[in-house]
């Protein structure tokens, strides 16, 4: 590509993106390295002293280890759910020719409700009709802001299933359950994956919602969330710790290779 | 025609009825129900045709606050592009075909971590004891300790930048991938320079990612709370946070009041931003 910025305003847009990045990563970067320091007051360890004993204070820490199990439950039923659900939806798209938009933007939309303003209006209506708050409302509420994500994810993949793939079974006779099973499903298996555990994630680190949602038994987030502001401890670093790495790591499994995939694709 | 759609329907039928259910149909109930009024007797509301919660949201302090999350959202959004622009413009023209890749990837991360940690972490940066005032301390440029830092509006438009700066630079950098290279070459072959290749080609080129980016970051930080309740000082609020905070008196037909305004502010510009731009265009799914 020509390349006539100049040095310096290339220079300043370098300077620029890294700000952005510094912004997002290092707060929390900084978090997690706090949480491998034995000193309580927060502060960056030296390398000689760093240790896991907030690590594995965490295994005493009853409430938190109760909450991160619901959690767990919550966002494995929730990722299940989204992603079957998203594949249903995506496919409708694939099938519906001149009204896709319309599609697209109805499963889209939910994405823009403000997490308050949903879990507000769930936790209304649950509990007119009787419903008690528990783990299932809590589902309820993360199903619906996964599954747009889900659905972006699926959509994605469902690009490389060429129209003529299509027919070409259908000519050898195949009827539409097994050009799915036999020509679709292989060829988005990667995308489906990718929704599971993006699907997964959003639900583990979901806060709004969960807080008007919960039953007796609070989400990680929730319970965090109480404790952040309770004066905080070295636990909590390393609890905050461990599950942003984990998040930051399953994304960057997922979307490494899904990234080198598109951009080997055929040009949109 | 209708034969056709059938198993489209068909399919469309389960995802369909989990946003009516989950979605649709209690943000309705809770539009109607901004219009009934509170029933002290049996502790709920009780159908009615008031506008008594609507006129509440204009007294007491509460018409400020929507004026703040307004202009925090205003900020937030343009700082957002400022940054956003020149990021996209580094993934799309600037990176090498691994770099861009790595740099695509660090921008998808901010989706699915917690907003909630990435916020609590500005604590540790900004506070009293922080790293900023200890470096700051330690470089001898101040005596004590900056108290403005943390738990201000400052420290709240940080944290909604580092949350939301994403929701700018995808649009962006998709834009910037519908733009014709030949375009800039011939602006080049005219005389342009840079800065005016930018001014008079890519930027107009680029007014859908801008309008994009700007519509998503000012409708995720209208919708957001947990910046303000993680970095906000003392009385520190925004529409959501108020909304808690009228539900703790249990406050009904008010917190519901507020949640439509909400609402119909955000949906109107969601679709008026679609009517205009296509947001569905924009993911690469075009309507035909």
């Amino acid at each position: 590509m020509m390349q006539a910025e100049g040095t310096l305003s290339r220079l300043a847009i370098w300077t620029i993106t890294a700000l952005g990045l510094i912004v997002i990563y290092a707060p929390p970067l900084y978090l997690l390295g706090v949480s491998f320091n034995p000193a309580l007051q927060p502060g960056l360890p030296h390398l000689a002293d760093l240790t896991v004993k907030w690590y594995l204070a965490l295994s005493g820490e009853t409430q938190l280890v109760a909450a991160l199990e619901q959690s767990l439950l919550i966002a494995l039923v929730t990722a299940i759910l989204a992603t079957l659900l998203a594949l249903f939806a995506a496919l409708a798209h694939m099938e519906l020719h001149q009204r896709r938009t319309a599609w697209f933007l109805t499963v889209l939309l939910p994405m823009f409700v403000p997490g308050v303003i949903q879990g507000l209006a769930l936790s209304a209506v649950f509990q007119r009709a009787g419903i008690k708050a528990s783990m299932l409302t809590v589902i309820g509420g993360h199903l619906l802001w996964a599954l747009p994500f889900a659905f972006i994810v699926i959509l994605t993949s469902l690009s490389v299933v060429k129209r003529s793939y299509l027919m070409a079974a259908a000519d050898l006779g195949a009827g539409r359950l097994r050009q799915f099973l036999d020509i679709t499903l292989p060829l988005i298996r990667p995308g489906l994956v990718s929704a599971f555990i993006f699907a997964f994630l959003l639900s583990l680190n979901e806060f709004t919602r969960a807080f008007y949602l919960a039953g007796r038994q609070n989400t990680l987030p929730v319970v965090l969330f109480g404790k952040m502001n309770a004066g905080a401890s070295p636990t909590i670093y390393a609890m905050s710790g461990a599950i942003f790495l984990v998040s930051v790591l399953c994304v960057a499994l997922v979307a490494g290779p899904a990234l080198l995939r598109r951009r080997a694709g055929p040009a949109e | 025609m209708n034969r056709s759609l059938l198993p489209a329907l068909g399919l469309a039928a389960l995802p369909l009825l989990a946003i009516l259910a989950l979605g649709f149909v209690p943000l309705m109930v809770v539009v109607v129900w901004s219009f009934w009024s509170w029933d002290p007797v049996t502790y709920w509301i009780r159908p009615d045709m008031s506008l008594a919660a609507y006129v509440a949201i204009l007294d007491a302090g509460r018409w400020t606050v929507i004026l703040s999350t307004l202009a925090k959202a205003l900020v937030t959004a343009l700082l957002c592009l400022l940054i956003g622009w020149p990021t996209a413009y580094a993934v799309h023209f600037l990176a090498g075909r691994r770099l861009s890749l790595v740099l695509l990837a660090l921008m998808t991360i901010p989706f699915f971590t917690s907003y909630l940690i990435r916020s609590f972490s500005w604590r540790l940066v900004l506070g009293r004891t922080g790293v900023i005032n200890t470096l700051l301390i330690e470089a001898g440029l101040i005596a004590k300790p900056l108290d403005w830092l943390l738990f201000s509006d400052f420290a709240v438009v940080i944290g909604l930048v580092a949350s939301y700066l994403p929701f700018a630079t995808f649009p962006l950098i998709l834009s910037m991938r519908r733009v014709d290279p030949v375009t800039m070459q011939a602006a080049r072959d005219l005389g342009a320079g840079f800065w005016t290749m930018l001014r008079t080609v890519l930027v107009p080129l680029t007014f859908p990612g801008l309008f994009a980016g700007f519509l998503f970051v000012f409708v995720m930080v209208a919708g957001s709370s947990t910046e303000v309740q993680m970095l906000g000082g003392a009385g520190a609020s925004i529409v959501t946070v108020m909304i808690n905070d009228v539900m703790r008196v249990a406050n009904y037909p008010l917190a519901f009041a507020i949640s439509t305004v909400v609402l119909v502010v955000i949906f109107g510009l969601v679709l008026a931003g679609n009517a205009r731009f296509g947001l569905a265009r924009l993911f690469g799914e075009g309507g035909a």
